[in-house]
């Protein structure tokens, strides 16, 4: 991965970014602070993200969750607390959605956790973890509370578009405001939406990417043109939901919908 | 005024004007100083000449020169006084487009003519030396067509006899006055592309390269280019342009060594130059220049490519490519938008962007008009390629007297360069620069 970091101290704008972390690029505008703070935060920022991406990245041979998936069915694997505490947070919001959300996109079931020893074992080979429509959501939430912890009042950051977060707001806004556009579509606006100390996660098919979303249980791959943004306090929650009730029937977004507290929900066609 | 010379003129001034503007921005003297032949290049020195007109002749009166007297005829500030070839046709055709020039068919006899200020030599490649050293020992300033000359000893001759001369020296290096390519090595200078890695050059045409001879003691006059006695061929032809760019772009830095080979592989006609070449020139840090030119396949066309660690230049198209063109259009979007203090929805939601997905290279264009794009197909030269530009400054120089720093020695080295590779061709092995020809200008 190849990053950036640009700071104008003038108007007190810095600008981290990365690219080729978890599938997609990272990007991170933090206003009102100097240079110094500015790129201390975005070193620790960098540094977290590489971290997570080593530990959830499925598609990196040597990460963590690779380890797992390669060894899970031969013998328990123990793993760190917090992937350990990832996996048991995927089990709740694979209850909380109805199994729509399941980390091993066939049986959630075959996964065994053992909370004595942070293990985890696979019933069956067939079994594979993939964290990718919770971990961008997930680092999210940490580079949050990073950003809490040294008062940046006002930031933007934004996983590869479909994963965002707006603290604080924008110099000359009372929040940041970003558009969902078409991707079929060049350059068709389909809604806007006011981030304030909140994230939106969107999920849906594009031109060049389809089919990479799979319902659960039938294995079915989705390819509808729509695309599902979810607006949360709770970026984990957001980036959950939007991939979970992009393969939901309506009747089954409603009562998963009941089960979480979010901002806002929408579908669009495209 | 037609419109043709209302369009050159602005191009002129256009050209002044972005070199004035450079002395005004952040970094535009560093910039300006890796391009020194451009000081006087601007708007300002032009209005100093005020109605003078350097007085030049043309000398070898070929495509070439008569592509060279349309330029000029657009130019205010010079007048051609006379013009000189032996071969008759070419003489009268240049005459038809400027019936006052006086007409001599030895040059000899032009140089002493008190009423000349400078000449403009587009002869064959053996002429170069001779009338570039009796030009200037006639007290006339001198532009002379690339390649410098036909033999190093030559080009050493013209190098020594401009270090003891006041009088102007320019070489036909027109992309030195070329939008694009200044602004594309500025670009490469500032670190556009990182770190050079590597240089690929290449000139493809498919054509014979030959002109027709109304008689066949005619053959070796007309197409001195396909003889040794009066050509280096396809590289000082073409491959002078093409190597001065690399080392400009490596920031006068100079390869030690050449490798090549070089065969005739289709026209087989009685030439003696090759139609086919390809050389590697080797820098002292290893970077190495690709360079290829074959005349039987037109499909790559001209490209002088220049390889960084973060980015690719196509000098001759005018555009470059980066390596992680991951920037987000809408975090560009939303920085811009902070700096202009307005506040609006940023395109920034949308499916997942996905790096894997990037299929190919988007081009950049290095200047907005790309009207001096050159496909490499002419024989004679391309509009807006700056040939217009360097003979204004010429005679601009004329008038002043000043000397244009760094052409000769671009010319100089670059010429060196495509003679040692035909020295590597024609012997089958490595030529290492040799000591005898290395002056204070080059860095290795």
């Amino acid at each position: 991965m190849t990053g950036t970091f640009h700071h104008d101290d003038r108007l007190k704008i810095s600008h981290g970014n990365l690219t080729k972390i978890m599938g997609t690029r990272f990007d991170i505008i933090l206003l009102e602070k100097g240079e110094e703070l500015a790129s201390g935060i975005w070193n620790e920022t960098r540094q977290e993200l590489i971290r997570l991406d080593k530990m959830l990245n499925k598609f990196d041979a040597t990460s963590e969750i690779s380890m797992l998936n390669e060894r899970a069915f031969l013998y328990p694997v123990m793993v760190c607390p917090e992937l350990f505490q990832i996996l048991v947070d995927c089990r709740i919001y694979h209850e909380k959605t109805m199994g729509l959300f399941d980390i091993s996109l066939k049986d959630l079931s075959k996964v065994v956790l053992s909370e004595s020893d942070y293990s985890v074992s696979f019933l069956s080979p067939e079994i594979s973890l993939d964290l990718g429509a919770y971990a961008k959501g997930y680092a999210l939430k940490v580079i949050w509370d990073k950003l809490i912890k040294h008062n940046v009042p006002h930031a933007f950051v934004s996983f590869g578009d479909s994963s965002i977060l707006g603290i604080g707001n924008h110099p000359y806004g009372d929040s940041w405001k970003v558009s969902i556009t078409n991707p079929f579509v060049q350059n068709e606006v389909l809604g806007e939406i006011d981030l304030k100390n909140t994230s939106l996660s969107t999920s849906g098919n594009s031109p060049n990417y389809t089919n990479h979303i799979v319902r659960p249980g039938s294995g079915q791959k989705n390819n509808e043109r729509k695309l599902v943004c979810v607006v949360s306090g709770n970026p984990v929650d957001a980036e959950v939901l939007s991939t979970t009730l992009m393969v939901a029937t309506e009747q089954e977004q409603e009562r998963i919908l009941q089960n979480f507290e979010i901002e806002s929900f929408k579908i669009y066609n495209t | 005024m037609t419109s043709k010379k209302q369009n050159k003129q602005s191009v002129d001034l256009s050209l002044r004007q972005f070199i004035k503007d450079l002395g005004g921005i952040a970094g535009g003297t560093a910039l300006l100083a890796s391009t020194p032949w451009l000081q006087s290049f601007t708007v300002d020195k032009l209005s100093e000449l005020k109605k003078e007109k350097a007085r030049l002749a043309v000398i070898g009166t070929g495509s070439r020169g008569q592509y060279h007297i349309h330029n000029m005829l657009d130019i205010e500030h010079l007048e051609i006084v006379a013009l000189c070839d032996n071969y008759i046709p070419n003489l009268k055709d240049a005459s038809v487009l400027c019936p006052k020039a006086k007409t001599y068919t030895d040059y000899k006899k032009l140089l002493e003519s008190s009423e000349i200020d400078g000449v403009v030599i587009a002869t064959p490649l053996n002429w170069h030396a001779p009338m570039v050293l009796d030009a200037l020992d006639a007290g006339k300033h001198v532009f002379c067509e690339k390649a410098m000359a036909l033999t190093m000893d030559e080009c050493k001759a013209i190098y020594e006899a401009y270090q003891q001369t006041d009088r102007v020296l320019y070489f036909g290096l027109q992309q030195l006055f070329d939008e694009k390519y200044i602004k594309g090595i500025q670009m490469i200078h500032s670190g556009l592309l990182g770190d050079i890695v590597g240089m690929r050059c290449h000139w493809f045409r498919n054509h014979d390269w030959r002109r027709p001879v109304p008689s066949p003691e005619l053959e070796r006059k007309i197409n001195w280019r396909l003889y040794w006695e009066s050509s280096g061929g396809l590289m000082t032809e073409l491959g002078s342009h093409q190597l001065e760019i690399c080392n400009w772009a490596m920031g006068q830095r100079v390869p030690v060594s050449v490798s090549g080979m070089g065969d005739i592989v289709y026209w087989k006609d009685g030439r003696e130059v090759y139609d086919s070449v390809n050389l590697v020139y080797r820098y002292a840090n290893g970077v190495k220049i690709n360079y290829e030119s074959l005349i039987s396949n037109k499909f790559n066309g001209m490209e002088n490519q220049i390889l960084g660690n973060r980015g690719t230049a196509e000098l001759a198209q005018g555009l470059y490519y980066l390596e992680d063109d991951d920037a987000s259009p809408a975090i560009q979007q939303l920085i811009a938008e902070i700096r202009d203090k307005v506040f609006s929805a940023i395109p920034a939601a949308g499916p997942s962007w996905r790096s894997e997905t990037k299929g190919k290279y988007k081009p950049y264009a290095i200047v907005k008009n790309t009207a001096g794009v050159h496909s490499g197909a002419s024989m004679i030269g391309a509009d807006a390629d700056g040939s217009d530009l360097i003979l204004s400054s010429f005679a601009q120089a004329c008038i002043t007297g000043e000397k244009a720093k760094n052409i000769v020695e671009e010319a100089y080295v670059a010429t060196i360069l495509c003679l040692l590779g035909n020295q590597a061709m024609a012997e089958q092995k490595t030529i290492y620069f040799p000591e005898e020809y290395r002056i204070p200008y080059m860095k290795f």
